[in-house]
């Protein structure tokens, strides 16, 4: 089995979120001094790619869009076990929205003929949860989301969705497919020494987005505001009668609140 | 666990720590691998190896920083257009500060004196300095911690790198990778201030120097401020408040920009009252009228605490032997006086790899054991001999120390006796009874210009994998639990910035020592300053530990 992952680089999960207030920038995520990481159900999204193809055989391909840092994720991803590595490269393509990521990288492997596309759910910073979706529009593909087992059928795979309230949903889909991984899927691996020493030497190859014709202008949706929310407290007493009070608590929780 | 579980990995060299020394010493050995390229006999530049326990080269590096370039200039001539520093030194001032006043000094002492000096982000430089070593064909392995040194009799042959994926108790998790025997001739040691590693050494009793090694305790934040509180490269360093007149240390604010402060306090590890908090001395700090000035309306964005080794000369340990040499703050090439060892650092790291360079091509193990005498005889060993009793000086507060300084500047550094001697800072410890002196009201932050140590710890990116065995080993808790608690009421709780040692009640009223490892900086305070010697820092799964995004 051919697999593509899809890897973004994002701000750590510990990276303070700071808006610009004042200036030209006023608005804008600050997130030119914060440490960055891959983001997470991508990494399960690669563990699941590795599985696979430790259990069936194949090739995995590691894939970014972003700006010269994020080669750092394709580097982890060849450590772990990836075949070869695809860096959509440009200095403003944290700034693609969902449909803009996802026609770079299906521009980027146009004609690789993959059986399977792997990413994550959605991502720890926008989590917009819509690129491997609109990637697989584009393709022309089916798609699962929320993906927590696959198994590969004759002509297909068959996956496990995650739900709400947990139930799952059983699928089967035709090859090849876009399924979006979610956390927990499996245990994620340590890159090994060796696995670190050997990804020096394997493919890292390097397409720039303007040369696939994608830039932030492809965007189809704006961000009108961002801001970090003021953290509110409210306390309010309940007085009365014990049974009366607690009549009104379980009417509060269950119909403001709706956690019963 | 047996040998035979851990896969091999042959190396030419391992240097374990990525910080300023062992950058230094991994780009030196390139330069000189590509100087002499196509010679019979020598490595290739990828059988060298470079450790680093952080998730990435420059994680765990925190300074205040003053940066002399004396060390980089040599490494990197052409520094200057690429390196990235925050701002070269514009202005410098020393004061002394009372509770509500400060004094400038009338001229800045010339220790203190940084005109042609950087204001720098060591995170940013290491990073920097990681990237050229990866480009020059280095091996570098991030998140991988050097667990133990493996030796043949006396002969270091090699480092194990640290287990992954075991739990709370030890056992193999279902992603558990063994660590690796790195099997090689020439281990070079750049762990920073007490390296785990070293302390193997040491504890064989192959450091020992005329002095025991001291260190401090620097606590640090970052601020971002309005506009018009410092300009770039405005450098302050105080003396006094709020440390007592028997204590080491001083504080600093930097301008990194005109938006953004780093702001410390250096803190003796060698105090008398067990209840000495540094980091509580830190957050008084901040609160003196005119350093508050510089904060006000501004927002804390980044934490950190280090240790700096600052016993100088005299406490230097044999820095190689054999398989091994020992460079930057785990050898000690720390100015104590001008508190400054980045270019000691990289210079230290530049000669151990000219005198492994010179093993290599024939000089074999003297080459290697030469290598303490060329640190001496280079700028290093100069720079250290003349301040080489400064901070002894002060064993008797600031005023004496001041004195003796005066002193030994009017005799190139001898002052008024040849060798000034010192004791381990835990062994200064008072206990409650010969103290005599109540407890300090505990410290309540405002949560605007001072914090608490879990509010400072989120702000140092500090993430460890959670089911992991303890990384501080504590030899015997009854000793903390009982003798401790009346006899220095467990300063554990007061010396780590970090919150990491804490006494709960126990059901039965009495207090327990409960550990919370995974709040821990890295900054070792504990496994000095503990005064039973009874913990042991040991690292933690690679890859764990603070994240010091531009500090």
């Amino acid at each position: 089995m051919k697999i593509l992952v899809c890897l973004k680089q994002v701000p750590a999960k510990d990276a303070p979120v700071k808006v610009a207030s004042d200036g030209a920038n006023a608005g804008k995520w600050i997130r030119d001094d914060v440490g960055y990481e891959t983001n997470e159900p991508d990494a399960y999204a690669l563990e699941e790619a590795l599985r696979q193809k430790e259990a069936h055989g194949g090739e995995v391909v590691a894939l970014t869009v972003g700006p010269a840092r994020a080669a750092q994720v394709l580097r982890e991803a060849l450590a772990k076990g990836a075949d070869r590595a695809v860096h959509v490269l440009g200095d403003d393509l944290a700034a693609l929205d969902s449909y803009a990521a996802a026609e770079a990288i299906s521009r980027a492997i146009a004609g690789q003929g993959f059986d399977l596309i792997f990413t994550g759910l959605q991502s720890a910073d926008f989590g917009f949860g819509q690129t491997g979706v609109v990637l697989a529009e584009l393709l022309g593909i089916p798609h699962s989301t929320i993906i927590m087992q696959v198994e590969p059928i004759a002509g297909g795979v068959r996956v496990k969705r995650e739900l709400e309230g947990g139930f799952f949903q059983f699928q089967e889909l035709p090859t090849p497919a876009v399924l979006t991984i979610q956390s927990g899927i499996n245990k994620l691996r340590y890159a090994t020494l060796m696995g670190i020493k050997q990804a020096k030497s394997k493919p890292l190859a390097q397409v720039t987005a303007a040369d696939l014709g994608v830039t932030p202008a492809l965007n189809r949706q704006a961000i009108q505001r961002l801001y970090v929310p003021v953290k509110t407290k409210k306390t309010e007493m309940l007085t009365g009668a014990a049974a009366q009070v607690a009549g009104q608590l379980a009417a509060r929780l269950k119909n403001d609140l709706r956690v019963i | 666990m047996a040998s035979a579980e851990h896969p091999v990995m042959p190396a030419a060299a391992v240097i374990v720590g990525a910080g300023p020394a062992g950058l230094a010493c991994a780009l030196r050995l390139a330069q000189l691998l590509d100087q002499h390229a196509g010679q019979a006999g020598l490595p290739a530049k990828d059988e060298i190896l470079l450790l680093e326990k952080g998730r990435e080269v420059g994680a765990h590096l925190l300074s205040g920083a003053v940066m002399d370039p004396r060390g980089l200039a040599e490494l990197l001539p052409d520094f200057a257009a690429g390196a990235p520093l925050a701002s070269p030194v514009t202005t410098d001032a020393a004061f002394f500060l009372t509770a509500d006043r400060s004094w400038r000094f009338p001229i800045t002492p010339p220790p203190l004196r940084n005109h042609g000096n950087y204001v720098i982000s060591l995170n940013q430089l290491g990073k920097w300095l990681g990237e050229k070593v990866e480009q020059a064909g280095i091996t570098i392995f991030p998140a991988t911690a050097g667990a133990k040194l493996l030796f043949s009799g006396d002969r270091v042959v090699g480092v194990r790198t640290d287990d992954k994926g075991k739990d709370r108790s030890g056992q193999p998790k279902g992603n558990f990778e063994p660590g690796y025997d790195l099997q090689t001739p020439n281990v070079i040691l750049a762990e920073g201030p007490r390296g785990s590693l070293s302390k193997q050494l040491l504890d064989r009793g192959q450091l020992s120097g005329a002095n025991p090694q001291v260190y401090s305790l620097g606590v640090k934040e970052i601020w971002d401020v309005p506009a018009g509180r410092i300009r770039p490269g405005e450098v302050a360093h105080t003396m006094g408040w709020p440390l007592p007149a028997d204590m080491y240390g001083g504080g600093w604010v930097y301008g990194l920009s005109d938006r953004r402060i780093s702001i410390g306090l250096v803190t003796g590890l060698e105090y008398r009252d067990p209840a000495t908090d540094p980091f509580v001395l830190f957050q008084r700090y901040k609160t003196h009228p005119w350093i508050r000035t510089f904060l006000e309306g501004g927002e804390m964005v980044r934490y950190g605490a280090k240790t700096v080794p600052m016993g100088g000369h005299f406490a230097l340990p044999p820095a190689a032997g054999p398989g091994w040499m020992l460079i930057g703050d785990s050898a000690g090439y720390l100015n104590s006086q001008r508190l400054k060892g980045i270019h000691l650092a990289i210079k230290s790291g530049m000669l151990a790899a000219e005198a492994l360079f010179a093993s290599w091509i024939g000089g074999g193990d003297a080459a290697v054991l030469a290598f303490p005498r060329q640190v001496q005889a280079s700028w290093i060993g100069k720079e250290l001999w003349a301040v080489r009793n400064f901070h002894q000086g002060f064993e008797h507060g600031l005023a004496r120390g001041l004195l003796h300084g005066a002193a030994q500047m009017a005799t190139a550094g001898r002052g008024l006796h040849a060798r000034y001697p010192a004791i381990a800072g835990h062994r200064r410890m008072r206990k409650l009874q010969q103290l005599g002196t109540p407890p300090p009201p505990p410290f309540v932050p405002d949560g605007k210009l001072t914090f608490g140590k879990m509010e400072d710890v989120y702000h140092s990116g500090t993430r460890h994998e959670e089911d992991q065995p303890a990384h501080l080993l504590i030899q015997d808790t009854d000793i903390c639990n009982s003798r401790c608690t009346w006899e220095y009421g467990n300063p554990c709780q007061h010396f780590c910035p970090a919150a990491v040692y804490e006494m709960v009640t126990a059901e039965d009223g009495s207090k327990q020592i409960h550990l919370n490892p995974s709040n821990c900086v890295h900054c070792k305070t504990c496994d000095i300053m503990d005064p039973y010697e009874i913990i042991t820092w040991v690292p933690p799964e690679g890859g764990g530990g603070p994240n010091y995004e531009g500090e």
